[in-house]
């Protein structure tokens, strides 16, 4: 079926999901010689990455995408990737557009507010039990109430003392540096991809790119020489574990032997999936924020002060709106241009059951502080709605999210892998490099016919490898 | 194990993905990114990557074999160092190379066999015509139609093909050099194990090569590297994986160290001046052609080679007399 010559004898690797990381995943292992097949339940492949445009020449991709230059390079499709020239973001304070990070740092009694709290956390060795209190310390209460918790809250749906401290994931690249990358930019006019990569250092020479075909053409990279072991509309309905160990699946009814399972399937959904054990089943308790987003196309470019406005007061129901061809002109005709406007909220409530019709003219009152005539520059619009659009790290769950991060779903040969499957805030190029290493492992230990796999192993540093 | 190939995107080349050639695995982190800033021979983007177990560095994925004609340009400058194009810098480093090559001959026979692989236009072969002794008998070897024939206008004996594919007489030469080649070549233990069987046991092979623990590297190794070469060289070296890769073809290692080079400097520098277009007058400040450029580096890089640190490294293996077979 999917052995081909110099592949090892054992049944293939079952890889649930045709997204980034199953086909990832694939690659990965089928490089390695190791037999694969991948289920996909849709219709086409792609997952969460796949792109639009419509007839009046306006793109768009299911949620915002991020791919650098290293990413493309990786697959080699350079060539048909076009630079982001620039990429900022500002924050709305009263009536002031606050830029990121300069901008927030020039706020004299945030910063009093910021130094005293750090000064008090030099003898306040506990831990913080909370997310607002996570950011109170590291920002000081003046940031962390006016600016961070109200955008937390909004962007997770629950109060910032429900949720883990871990939502706070420091600036990996530390201030100095991520001022020096913003100062590289503009000088080279690149878009520095600052914190959109954990796995791989922040580096000068790693900006965004935007695929021609939009992020999709990402997923048909992938799956290039993949075509002979992807099996589509195949809806995975149980995963069979025997003796604590992933043995094969059934699909669309019938059952396949697998020598492992490599799952992107939204974490709280695998315990559901799995059969035999129950020790997935703290995962059911995992929230995932559900989102909608609504594209307004307009007359004109440039609305925004800058791509990405984050909107911290109250009176707002959105909590960010972007202007994406301030970054990459090509999604939008000459002329005219597209704000995203995102809401946050949980699949099947009041908002999520609106029409669009309803979301559109919500949308358009919520833009209208930003940009005043907005109606009359109003051409159509679109929404799209994701149920899974964030994962949500509340308290309660914490203890189990630790474990799956550091231990892994608990069943031997089962990986949960990509932003779902990991339950992380993960972007493109992290999915592309955790899934790879993981499944290296995995496919290792196939190859050596081990017994005891774990797909977790201590992170490598790759510090200094860069600038 | 197995080969997966990438089609052309747009202007692209076909790319295919390789893994370690010590560790015959993938498992490494990216280290650069780039583009072809000497020669501009595609729009593609390359990576660079180093692997986690061995440290060796490569290119990931590279051009597939296919893309060879597109990759080195007619105007590539293996092809013809010749006095006509590049005057003084030619003339210099004719006679420094000179003394290190005939260094690397000491103790040959009047009628040694001499094989240069990766000849390019013969330049060093050449040299060891001039300033060597008459009766060495001088042979090269060269994939590339336009370096054999530039190497036979200076009538040499030039072999067209790889170490792998000329069917040379085993165990035959005294001497190989394998100067600026082995980073360039897809398979590099295929032609260190195609050069031991070539050699008489106790026959020497020289490498020479860009040194990824060099300065150079550590300033500019993001991207502008000049060692990288981007797309053509798809391996490079540091002490200890250039040893890893002689003893996998069962050579012993009679020297290593690192010798002096200004050529990765400058063309550091200039790949980042063409990153940022800069203007055309200053770009060519940066070149084989710039005799003030390449001397102030010749300076740096002597202090660096002093504390082994030198931006080219330079082996001498040695075919055991005593094993008849590479491992």
């Amino acid at each position: 079926m999917s052995s081909r010559p110099g592949s090892k004898s054992f049944p293939p690797v079952a890889v649930v999901g045709g997204g980034v990381a199953g086909l990832t995943a694939a690659r990965a292992l089928r490089e390695r010689g190791v037999p694969v097949r991948i289920y996909e339940v849709g219709p086409q492949l792609a997952g969460l990455a796949c792109s639009f445009r419509d007839d009046e020449g306006f793109s768009f991709d299911f949620g915002a995408h991020f791919v650098t230059n290293r990413l493309a390079a990786a697959l080699g499709m350079g060539a048909v990737c076009r630079t982001v020239q620039r990429y900022g973001e500002v924050v709305r304070v009263g009536d002031r557009f606050r830029s990121y990070p300069l901008g927030l740092l020039a706020s004299p009694r945030h910063d009093v507010s910021a130094a005293v709290a750090r000064a008090r956390a030099l003898f306040d060795a506990t831990a913080p039990q909370s997310a607002a209190e996570a950011f109170r310390r590291e920002y000081g209460p003046a940031f962390a109430d006016e600016i961070a918790l109200p955008l937390v809250e909004a962007w997770s749906g629950v109060a910032a003392d429900q949720l883990a401290p871990s939502v706070l994931q420091k600036l990996p690249t530390g201030i100095v540096r991520t001022l020096l990358m913003c100062a590289v930019g503009r000088l080279t006019h690149r878009a520095i991809a600052i914190g959109y990569c954990r796995e791989q250092p922040t580096s000068p020479h790693v900006w965004h790119v935007y695929p021609e075909g939009g992020t999709g053409a990402l997923c048909a990279r992938l799956a290039e020489g993949l075509e002979d072991v992807v099996e589509l509309q195949a809806r995975v309905e149980r995963i069979h574990v025997v003796d604590g160990r992933a043995v094969g699946l059934r699909v669309n009814g019938r059952d396949v032997e697998a020598s492992a399972v490599v799952s992107t399937a939204p974490i709280h959904v695998l315990p559901r999936l799995v059969e035999g054990t129950d020790i997935l089943a703290d995962f059911t308790a995992f929230q995932f924020r559900a989102m909608t987003f609504c594209n307004l196309h307009l007359r004109g470019r440039g609305l925004l002060p800058d791509v990405v406005v984050w909107l911290p007061e109250r009176d707002f129901r959105t909590f960010r709106v972007t202007e994406a061809t301030q970054s990459m002109p090509w999604l939008a005709p000459e002329g005219k241009t597209t704000l995203t406007v995102d809401v946050g909220c949980r699949a099947g409530d009041e908002w999520w059951r609106l029409d669009d019709a309803a979301i559109v003219e919500a949308s358009l009152d919520d833009v209208r502080p930003l940009v005043p005539d907005v109606r009359e520059r109003f051409l159509g619009a679109r929404v799209l709605r994701t149920p899974i659009a964030y994962p949500v790290f509340l308290r309660d769950y914490e203890a189990a999210r630790r474990r799956l991060v550091d231990k892994g779903t608990g069943v031997d040969r089962l990986l949960s892998v990509g932003r779902n499957g990991e339950f992380d805030h993960l972007l493109m190029e992290d999915v592309y490099y955790r899934t790879l290493h993981r499944v290296r492992r995995l496919a290792d230990e196939l190859c050596a016919g081990g017994r005891g796999f774990s797909d977790r192993e201590p992170r490598a540093s790759t510090a200094d490898a860069w600038l | 194990m197995q080969t997966l190939r990438w089609a052309p995107a747009g202007d692209g080349l076909e790319m295919e993905k390789v893994v370690c050639c010590l560790c015959g695995i993938d498992d490494a982190d990216p280290v650069a990114v780039g583009e072809d800033f000497e020669y501009h021979t595609s729009p593609e983007v390359f990576r660079a990557v180093r692997c986690r177990r061995c440290s060796l560095v490569y290119l990931d994925p590279r051009p597939a074999a296919s893309e060879v004609s597109r990759i080195y340009p007619a105007d590539y400058h293996a092809y013809d160092f010749s006095a006509e194009s590049f005057g003084l810098v030619h003339a210099v480093r004719r006679r420094l190379e000179a003394r290190r090559m005939l260094s690397w001959c000491e103790g040959l026979g009047p009628e040694a066999r001499i094989l240069d692989v990766g000849c390019g236009d013969g330049f060093h072969l050449g040299i060891l015509r001039e300033f060597g002794r008459p009766g060495w008998r001088l042979e090269g070897i060269d994939p590339d139609p336009r370096a054999v024939e530039a190497g036979q206008r200076r009538g040499l004996t030039v072999h067209q093909g790889t170490i792998q594919t000329v069917q040379l007489p085993p165990s035959s030469f005294d001497l190989a050099l394998l100067i600026m080649t082995i980073e360039h070549v897809d398979d590099p233990i295929g032609v260190l194990d195609g050069i031991f069987a070539a050699l008489r046991p106790g026959g020497r092979c020289v490498i020479v090569t860009d040194n990824v623990e060099s300065p150079d590297f550590r300033v500019f190794g993001g991207r502008h590297w000049g060692g990288y070469h981007f797309p053509r060289h798809f391996t490079l070296f540091g002490k200890q994986t250039l040893r890893a890769a002689a003893a996998r073809a069962g050579f012993e290692v009679a020297s290593l160290r690192t010798i002096v080079s200004p050529v990765n400097w400058v063309y550091s520098i200039r790949n980042l001046l063409v990153d940022v277009h800069a203007p055309e007058w200053m770009v060519e400040r940066f070149s084989l052609r710039a005799p003030g450029a390449l001397a102030a580096f010749t300076l740096l890089d002597m202090a660096n080679a002093r504390v082994g640190r030198g931006a080219v490294l330079n082996a001498i293996l040695r075919r055991p007399a005593t094993v008849t077979e590479a491992p």
